[in-house]
């Protein structure tokens, strides 16, 4: 079957001239080279400096702020506290909607106050003449407790809450019920059932249940949040910041401030990784206090302030029972889902209620959600928001039944895997998806092919059943270090939002692209890819630009894996749209019908003919000079879907534990993923690598650690611990390609899929190494050790 | 803040900068030098984001350096080399050429860092392993490849010198 697959691959692939090649990134000379500008690297004349004032607890209330010494301050322009901010319209039920908190710090690091200076430094050092009296409230950190029904409050109750940010990660169809009635810490909840729970367990010869604990992770972008603003007289707003979603925060700011939409102009600035975390935060403030003190203002977070508050992922606590027949048979899934909500909602419990039971058929589901507020900083999106933690859990249980069964991993996954008409645990029906080939496809990658020849040897040797191997093959033989390898699927709905494009000939015969979404993944050359298919013309004349929100067409924010999926195909439709219009002047000329002609490398041809012929330069001049007799070539594009196209991946871990230290070590590891066509598989082998590698380190090494005050305890990047070079070998990537129903030649989502499963598939590599399932991620060495029952 | 002169060159071009004391090497370049492809991530030597070569009077070969640990005044009388000094006449240098080739390039902010860490390693080591590569490269953190491609380049680009 996968070599079926791979079959069809080439034959899809051979029909095109530009699309489904791997393309270099049309920007990366002016990355290799520093030239490309990001937000810090921006200089306005008049511009200051801000510098913010973070609370030093968890909970509290502001008694008084004293900022006359710090205005004091030689080269201070201004300074901000709570009382001093212009008026705008504020919600203190979404992080979102606030500048300041009113009087109630509700996480460490709440900024409470700011500093303007032409000079940073002096910005900074005011900021420690700021005097401000707290009455220190009693902190609620671990969202178990803060679920209790006698846990303090995390904060005053919530107004209205806006979810409309966590839509464009996932867009379902599906409602959470908000919180009513006596005041809690749960902010959420929602219930999915289906079948008979009971009957389910009682039907199965295998049950098992047991706790999964992710951590607090951050997406880490090497660029830290950055942002500068602008007011001008003429009453209009320029904000230049690092963003997925230059549209959203236009719609945000104009709202909250009060402005029209057509006086704001966004522009999304290269981003310098963002995975989720970059859609819309500290804007607000910025443009707020360019237009309170009329200059420029730059923000840039440090790593500190960054670590402390922005949005990291959420820490999610799964109880999960599943049981399974003695044939494999997933009879029974009943789960209760807890997300980290921090002092605010946005936690992903929505995807993870549906993902933790949306992998595998089982007619009897019970999963029930919570989003629980704490006095953390709460959470965003970080590349399939919610879904590594459950899938942590459930694809543990698949591996832990099928071991206690004696089944082969691969196997009890594809008897189980969904297809499509397969309903979610919402009821929905799942569109056409490709779990079980990308399960068949890690079967082949040589992480897994490594595996089936040492269990062949194993089984010869009469070791079978045993899960310790002592290994030789690392050249540390003699410490008795042990080899194990696991897999584990995982996937991601995505989000919908209407998108639309613009292809424009100009009057040398080159072709401009425009969209409005920010280009986080090569997006842009992948629409280069596009347009050049549609008009069959070489790659390099077609450029791709990401206009500001005055210039460019709609499109939704670049998250949700929907980018390439909704905006590809408007550009796909603007460039047909660009290409009818060019055959209709040429028809005209030659005095033929449009469907007479032919269009190939830059020239429109009468079919057959050599003499009647136009060149898209000519084309190009007919329709853009003094007295030109046609109209300007505009192609228009703009769709909208309500049509999921969920990606799947299938993912493998080969790990070496040292029994004495507890370090586990990564070998080798190989995604295979459903890109439906890679319309560019150089980035999408990289996405999939990328994806892989947070999955990985969310399994080794990540924690955001807290503590029982509240307060983050590692907010640097020596101590929150992403992978290095040293700790990832290089990862095998394996595009599947099962076609969507509506994606431009067939693609689906892409970004996220690849973060999903990393963590389980290592904890099950672990478990075949040391025998016993870790349930707390990351994979510290101290918990593998007490796993080992070695401390 | 009383600033004090000193005198370098930067991408063999001289220069004399009224620096303050507690400007960092990084800060100089980007904000008096106007030479902003060097990245500020973390400001504590962590990400590698901000990596130089910096040659002083008695070496013979410059040492990389995060720039964001290193103060202004210490370079004085040195050479530094930058992103912005790796392309000759308009044309890239073969690790730059290499990370677009290979898709080492995403996101783009941790590259000028991590293209003169690799530069480094060749200079040091014109033929590197794998393992070469991923022990060379270790303080330079990226969050959008998983290294994968930037092994590839570092490795395609050793062989481009070569040939």
């Amino acid at each position: 079957m996968a070599q079926e697959t791979k079959l069809r691959e080439e034959e899809m692939h051979g029909e095109y001239r530009n699309v489904g090649k791997p393309v270099k990134r049309i920007e990366g000379a002016a990355k290799v080279t520093g030239e490309t500008v990001y937000a810090d690297d921006m200089q306005l004349s008049r511009m200051l400096h801000a510098k913010v004032l973070g609370a030093p607890y968890a909970h509290a209330r502001i008694k008084s702020i004293d900022a006359n010494a710090a205005r004091e301050h030689p080269g201070v322009e201004a300074v901000f506290a709570p009382a001093d901010l212009p008026a705008y319209k504020k919600n203190f039920s979404n992080r979102r909607g606030m500048i300041f908190p009113d009087e109630e710090v509700l996480f460490y690091g709440q900024p409470v106050a700011v500093v303007l200076a032409s000079d940073p430094h002096v910005a900074e050092e005011a900021l420690a003449l700021i005097k401000v009296e707290y009455e220190v409230l009693p902190p609620v950190v671990d969202p178990i407790a803060a679920m209790g029904e006698g846990s303090p409050l995390v904060r005053s109750p919530l107004g209205d809450v806006d979810r409309s940010e966590e839509r464009g990660h996932v867009t379902v169809g599906v409602e959470q019920e908000e919180a009513e009635g006596k005041p809690s810490n749960i902010a959420s909840q929602m219930n999915f059932r289906r079948g008979d729970i009971e009957a389910g367990f009682a039907e199965a010869d295998v049950v098992i249940e047991h706790t999964w604990r992710s951590a607090v992770v951050h997406q880490s972008y090497i660029e830290p949040h950055s942002t500068v603003a602008d007011y001008d007289a003429s009453g209009e707003l320029s904000v230049w910041t690092s963003t997925q979603a230059p549209f959203y925060i236009r719609d945000e700011l104009a709202q909250t401030l009060g402005l029209p939409e057509n006086k704001i102009r966004v522009t999304a600035t290269e981003v310098g990784g963002g995975f989720g975390g970059k859609i819309y935060l500290q804007e607000l403030m910025v443009a707020a206090l360019a237009m309170a003190v009329r200059r420029p203002v730059k923000y840039i977070m440090s790593r500190k302030e960054d670590m402390l508050a922005a949005t990291p992922a959420p820490q999610a606590v799964i109880d999960l029972k599943t049981g399974m027949t003695r044939d494999g048979k997933l009879t029974a899934l009943k789960s209760r889902v807890v997300y980290d909500s921090g002092a605010f909602p946005g936690a992903p419990m929505l995807p993870g209620c549906l993902l933790v039971g949306g992998y595998y058929k089982c007619e009897n589901l019970d999963i029930q959600g919570y989003e629980v507020l704490t006095n953390k900083v709460s959470v965003g999106a970080l590349r399939a928001p919610g879904a590594h933690n459950v899938t942590f859990a459930i694809e543990s249980h698949m591996d832990m039944m099928a071991r206690e069964l004696g089944l082969d991993p691969i196997e009890v996954r594809l008897k189980n895997a969904v297809e499509e008409g397969d309903p979610l645990p919402s009821g929905q029906p799942y569109p056409r998806i490709g779990l079980k080939q990308c399960l068949e496809a890690i079967a082949e990658s040589e992480v897994w092919a490594r595996r089936s020849k040492e269990q062949g040897a194993r089984a010869r040797d009469g070791q079978r059943g045993d899960p310790a191997r002592p290994t030789s093959a690392s050249g540390r033989a003699g410490r008795g270090l042990l080899r194990g390898t696991g897999l584990a699927v995982g996937g991601w709905l995505g989000g919908l939002q209407p998108a639309s494009a613009i292809v424009c000939l100009n009057s040398d015969g080159t072709i401009n692209v425009t969209v409005g979404s920010a280009d986080i993944t090569g997006t842009n050359t992948s629409f280069a890819q596009i347009a050049a298919e549609v008009l069959n013309v070489p790659l390099e004349m077609v450029n791709v630009t990401t206009g500001d929100t005055r210039t460019a067409p709609y499109a939704g924010m670049s998250a949700g894996s929907k980018t390439t999926y909704t905006v590809g195909r408007a550009v796909k439709l603007a460039a047909e749209d660009a290409r009818q219009q060019m055959l209709e002047i040429a028809a005209k000329r030659f005095e033929a019908a449009p469907e007479e002609l032919e269009m190939a490398d830059g020239v429109v041809r009468l079919n057959g003919s050599d003499e009647k012929t136009l060149t898209f330069q000519r084309l190009g001049r007919l329709s853009t000079n003094f007295a030109a007799p046609f109209p300007a070539v505009v192609g228009r594009g703009a769709i909208t879907t309500r049509k999921m196209a969920p990606g799947f991946t299938a993912q493998a871990a080969e790990v070496e534990v040292d029994p004495e230290t507890g370090e586990v070590t990564l070998l080798g590891f190989a995604v295979a993923q459903d890109a439906g066509f890679a319309i560019n598989p150089l980035s999408v082998e990289g996405q999939m690598q990328g994806g892989a590698s947070q999955g990985l380190g969310i399994a080794l090494s990540e924690e955001m650690i807290y503590d029982s005050e509240g307060r983050l305890l590692n907010g640097n990047l020596l101590d929150y611990r992403m992978p290095t070079t040293r700790d990832l070998p290089p990862i095998e990537a394996i595009i599947v390609e099962v076609p969507s129903e509506e994606g431009p030649y067939g693609a689906r989502i892409v970004g996220e899929p690849s973060i999903v499963a990393g963590a389980a598939a290592v904890g099950n590599a672990i478990a075949d190494a040391i025998g016993v399932h870790l349930t707390d991620a990351p994979f510290t060495p101290e918990r593998v050790l007490r796993a080992m029952g070695k401390l | 803040m009383p600033k004090q002169v000193i005198s370098l060159t930067v991408n063999g071009r001289s220069y004399e900068v009224a620096v303050e004391p507690r400007w960092t090497l990084l800060e100089m370049v980007r904000e008096e030098l106007r030479l902003s492809g060097s990245k500020e991530g973390c400001g504590t030597g962590d990400c590698g984001a901000c990596s130089m070569i910096v040659r002083s009077p008695q070496d013979e070969r410059g040492r990389l350096i995060t720039s964001c640990l290193m103060l202004a005044t210490q370079v004085d009388g040195c050479a530094v080399t930058t992103i912005e000094g790796l392309a000759t006449n308009g044309q890239l240098h073969p690790v730059q050429q290499a990370f677009i080739d290979t898709g080492g390039v995403q996101c783009g902010f941790c590259t000028p860092g991590m293209i003169m860490a690799a530069k480094s390693l060749l200079d040091r080591n014109p033929s590197p392993t794998l393992e070469e590569v991923r022990e060379g490269l270790a303080g330079n953190l990226c969050r959008c490849t998983g290294y994968a491609k930037i092994y590839e380049a570092v490795i395609q680009a050793a062989q481009t010198k070569k040939a």
